[in-house]
């Protein structure tokens, strides 16, 4: 495989990850930013712990994944049942703080970044297993009954309460699953790039994963999976006097698809009408 | 003591800031029932036209200032039917879209005019507007308020109250919020949905536009990204004080203005954020709906 | 349903399977071409990872700027070795992962590149090139991003902590009576190393530190950092934060009754066009150091300076205008002076000779001035002391650090 594919790849998982991070405390309307903070907090743990205690790649890895977890279980102790809007508070919080204890804390490099993340071989597969997982698990919420009641509480939160769904536990359960999902893709990111720098863990990646989530849609998993690979390698394939106006035209594209599909490019409909068209020639085929 | 005084007056300084943004924001969400997040960024992309226009005029205070007004009433209404399509669906689609709707036109903008104005520069208002250079208008000791601070407070106090006269003692404000809140009610009683509601976007957008001139006079100059830098304060002030609640965004703005002054003054600049944000997580945990409340 | 949803999860263990079998590092650029003896080089590429867009896309666009002059003079001259060099700028955006990609697509062929900028860039993609044994003309980095990499990646700055505080010794010199000075510090990049230094400056000059005044990095209006300044009654003050944070506190603190502007001294990374439009007439008189002295009477900076002020609407040439232009004509001596040849064959070997070659470079004849590298690091290049005055700098004192 050419080095810039696989570059490619292996920040598409990430992007993918972190979509995906986004996507399931949507599922209760929740804007749960705090993913990012997880994000942060696992991959600059993991680049210590790899860089000053020599841990293996999974052992970062486990531990990144069960950072995120606890940290946002903890957290959403607090705010599993919170009105959204809360939700964004608690996650900008997070974000300010992980980044402002990180530019003031000399371990972890400071503003000048960490640097000297160890390579690790096969980490595409390691990305790629993860994604799976993931989107396998992803998938059984979503046709569970669980993921039934997570789409009654979007629709109608009161209305789901008083069909018997707990609001709260299953508000925490979503967001400390993203925050593992989120852990985890900091770890992964951190063995990636080689190194850490405090901004990126900021606003520009709220930006860039919800443009993925709402592009490709947020009410289904496969929105994301088609968004985030299309989104950020459209630019590299463009030539730079286009691909510098790319903010413009991510801006114009979510516009547009907001106007005529608000539920973004990949929709519940859209999703049963290919596998009825799927259906439909496998059995042609079949005759 | 005349350090802390100097500190509380440069919070409110802050915190006007804040209030003329939050009050726009409300507005929007009172009146349109969206959430604006852009709508720094809108007030600044107004500043810009204020700058583009004195730099082509001459230095014409009247024409540059009004063309920054003009621009933010023509942004408001040629974006309103966007909004007013996605709010077409509601039930569908929640509240949630008009924010990312917002985004997506922040984006727009912010990378204009980092493409396309003053090569990606800061721009900076002449000190004719500003007052920058001029002693201050009131000093005591490390106590001061400069012109720009004192025009810009005045002119955002007059708008404030203007807003909240318009919208709850005429006609037309009640017509506004009926709108908002029920569309269909509000037809039913007779009042002209697509004429009220243009209204409603152009008041906003007025408003916009004046707290664009404020700003211009008290910040003196503008960059690409401040529009961004406040509307995650601007949306955590108006969350804080509880969604649309104009008289606690009032409140929330200029009590953030402080607390960051206070920080900045007495702890360190680099935490002033997070120890804001901090304060206002513990309210909204305490008070999940705003300290005020929703007035949605 | 399900069999649809066996489909797709195979799919993604697919891409998995295929990334695991080929999902190897990347190589040494020792998979190069074989050689051909009918290679005939007919144009230098240098590809330079700048930064186009995004919020420093303006100073992107001027390092661009000096590096195409450069590329553009050495053509009407003749090219290098008679053949012309063409300098194609790849947009990062700021984005270290879009850095990433760019920087592994020219570890395949590229000779050498320039950049990558700015920073976050830089840590994310030189680790990339360093495997594959390319060298990055980091020019607008500080040493200690660019030493990480040695000896793949040269910096145009000796160590901060010995190349600032002569400078800031010298200001505080100018200023006999000065005795206790407030520092800004933003919390960005290697700005708080920098502040480090300045403290050590004053310091040998016999200057106490009262207080450093953190700059939130998204502030908006400045009164409370005055005021905590001024509270501690300095006698001059140091800024180290970016152009227009410097403008906007030097306004501030002239409203609150500052007068004598030579004490002030703002550090190189706040000299762009930001300083002097938001500060305008209020910031004559405010002492800056700098890399770049704009009033040398050189044929050939005096025709930089022209054409770039012509093509930036009079604006004049800022701090880092000439590091780019000059790491065109390092790479083009480079060439000339190794026998590089630019035959896909020998990438390795010439890279490794390029690389040796600048990082030793003897008497490098810069825009501003002749310089040496000893491993990486750049031996006695002078930084200037200005003074503002109508917008404009006016050189005070020429300041050699002297390296260790």
């Amino acid at each position: 495989m050419s080095l810039p594919l696989y570059y490619y790849l292996a920040i598409t998982a990430v992007y993918i990850l972190m979509t995906w991070a986004l996507y399931l405390p949507y599922r209760v309307a929740h804007l749960h930013f705090m993913v990012v903070a997880n994000m942060a907090i696992s991959g600059y743990f993991g680049g210590y712990a790899a860089i000053n205690w020599h841990w293996s790649f999974l052992a970062v890895f486990a531990a990144g994944f069960l950072i995120g977890a606890v940290v946002s279980f903890v957290v959403s102790i607090a705010i599993g049942d919170a009105p959204t809007f809360a939700v964004v508070i608690v996650g900008f919080t997070f974000i300010y703080i992980t980044k402002t204890v990180i530019e003031n804390w000399p371990a972890m490099g400071s503003t000048m970044g960490m640097f000297g993340i160890p390579l690790v071989n096969h980490i595409l597969l390691y990305a790629y297993l993860f994604v799976l997982v993931t989107g396998f698990f992803i998938y059984r919420f979503d046709h569970s009954r669980l993921g039934r009641a997570a789409s009654a509480i979007f629709i109608h939160r009161e209305l789901a309460t008083s069909f018997g769904v707990n609001t709260k536990y299953l508000g925490m359960f979503l967001q400390t699953w993203a925050g593992a999902i989120g852990g985890a893709t900091g770890v992964l990111y951190g063995f990636i790039m080689n190194s850490l720098f405090p901004n990126f863990f900021t606003f520009p990646i709220i930006g860039a994963t919800m443009t993925m989530l709402f592009l490709g849609g947020y009410t289904t998993m496969w929105g994301p999976l088609l968004a985030a690979p299309v989104l950020w390698g459209a630019p590299l394939l463009l030539p730079t006097a286009v691909a510098s106006w790319r903010q413009i035209i991510y801006g114009v594209l979510l516009i547009v698809i907001l106007l005529l599909r608000p539920e973004g490019a990949i929709t519940r409909p859209f999703i049963v009408k290919v596998q009825t068209t799927i259906f439909q020639w496998m059995r042609i085929k079949k005759v | 003591m005349a350090v802390f005084l100097a500190q509380i007056v440069n919070g409110i300084s802050l915190g006007s800031v804040y209030v003329l943004l939050v009050t726009g924001f409300n507005l929007l969400l009172l009146v349109a029932m969206i959430i604006h997040y852009s709508f720094p960024i809108v007030v600044v992309f107004s500043m810009y036209i204020s700058w583009i226009v004195l730099g082509l005029t001459g230095g014409n205070m009247f024409l540059g200032l009004s063309a920054g007004i003009v621009s933010a009433v023509l942004i408001n209404i040629l974006t309103a039917p966007m909004f007013q399509h996605i709010m077409k669906k509601r039930g569908d689609v929640d509240i949630n879209s008009t924010m990312v709707l917002s985004m997506g036109i922040g984006m727009i903008i912010t990378d204009f005019l980092s493409h396309s104005v003053n090569s990606g520069f800061p721009i900076a208002f002449p000190d004719s507007l500003t007052g920058r250079g001029e002693p201050a208008f009131i000093r005591l000791g490390v106590i001061s308020m400069s012109r720009g601070d004192m025009l810009s407070l005045t002119l955002g106090i007059i708008f404030v109250l203007g807003l909240f006269w318009i919208l709850y003692k005429t006609r037309a404000g009640r017509a506004f919020r009926a709108i908002a809140e029920d569309p269909n009610g509000a037809k039913l009683v007779g009042i002209p949905i697509l004429k009220t509601g243009l209204q409603s976007y152009a008041l906003t957008g007025l408003l916009g536009g004046v707290s664009a001139v404020a700003m211009s006079i008290l910040l003196g100059s503008a960059s690409p990204g401040l529009g961004d830098q406040l509307g995650r304060k601007v949306l955590a002030v108006s969350i804080i004080a509880g969604l649309g609640n104009l008289k606690g965004g009032l409140i929330v703005g200029i009590s953030l203005g402080i607390l960051e002054a206070l920080v900045q003054g007495y702890w360190s600049g680099t935490w002033s954020n997070s120890i804001a944000f901090v304060v206002m997580l513990i309210a909204i945990l305490v008070k999940p709906k705003g300290i005020f409340g929703m007035k949605l | 349903m399900k069999r649809v949803t066996v489909i797709a999860m195979a799919l993604l263990l697919a891409i998995g399977t295929f990334t695991f079998a080929n999902g190897k590092k990347e190589e040494p650029a020792k998979k190069a071409e074989p050689a051909k003896s009918s290679f005939k080089m007919t144009e230098w590429e240098i590809p330079f990872l700048n930064c186009l867009t995004g919020p420093i896309a303006s100073i992107g666009e001027y390092l661009e700027w000096g590096a195409e002059r450069a590329a553009l003079e050495i053509n009407q001259a003749g090219g290098i070795n008679g053949i012309p060099v063409k300098v194609t700028g790849i947009d990062t955006a700021m984005s270290p992962e879009t850095g990433t990609v760019e920087m592994a697509k020219l570890t395949k062929s590229a000779l050498v590149v320039m950049g990558p900028v700015p920073e976050p860039v830089i840590l994310a993609a030189v680790p990339i090139a360093v495997r594959a044994g390319l060298y990055s003309f980091t020019a607008t980095t500080s040493y200690e991003y660019a030493a990480k990499f040695f000896p793949w990646a040269i910096s145009w700055f000796s160590p901060t902590e010995e190349k600032l505080p002569p400078v800031v010794t010298a200001w505080a010199k100018k200023n006999p009576g000065m005795k206790n000075v407030v520092q800004f510090v933003e919390n960005y990049g290697a700005w708080p190393g920098m502040a480090k230094a300045h403290v050590i400056g004053l310091k040998k000059a016999g200057v106490n530190v009262l207080k450093q005044v953190d700059v939130p990095t998204d502030a908006v209006t400045f009164g409370p950092l005055v005021v905590k300044a001024l509270s501690e009654n300095p006698d001059g003050i140091v800024f180290a934060c970016n152009a227009e944070k410097v403008a906007k506190l030097i306004l501030e603190l002239q409203s609150r009754g500052w007068k004598d502007n030579g004490r002030l001294l703002v550090f190189s990374s706040a000299d762009d066009g930001a300083l002097y439009t938001t500060g305008g007439k209020n910031i004559d008189g405010v002492m800056i150091y700098n890399y770049v002295d704009p009033n040398l009477n050189t044929p050939r900076w005096q025709a930089f300076r022209k054409a770039f002020k012509a093509d930036h609407n009079g604006m004049e040439p800022f701090s880092l205008s000439p590091n780019y232009y000059d790491a065109v004509y390092m790479i083009k001596r480079a060439i000339e002076e190794t026998g590089i040849t630019g035959d896909p064959s020998k990438l390795k070997e010439e890279r490794i000779k390029i690389r040796d070659y600048c990082n030793n470079i003897k008497d490098f004849k810069g825009l501003m001035f002749n310089w040496t590298n000893k491993n990486g690091v750049p031996q006695d290049k002078p930084l200037f002391l200005f003074k503002i005055e109508n917008g404009k700098k006016v050189l005070v004192e020429k300041v050699i650090p002297s390296n260790k």
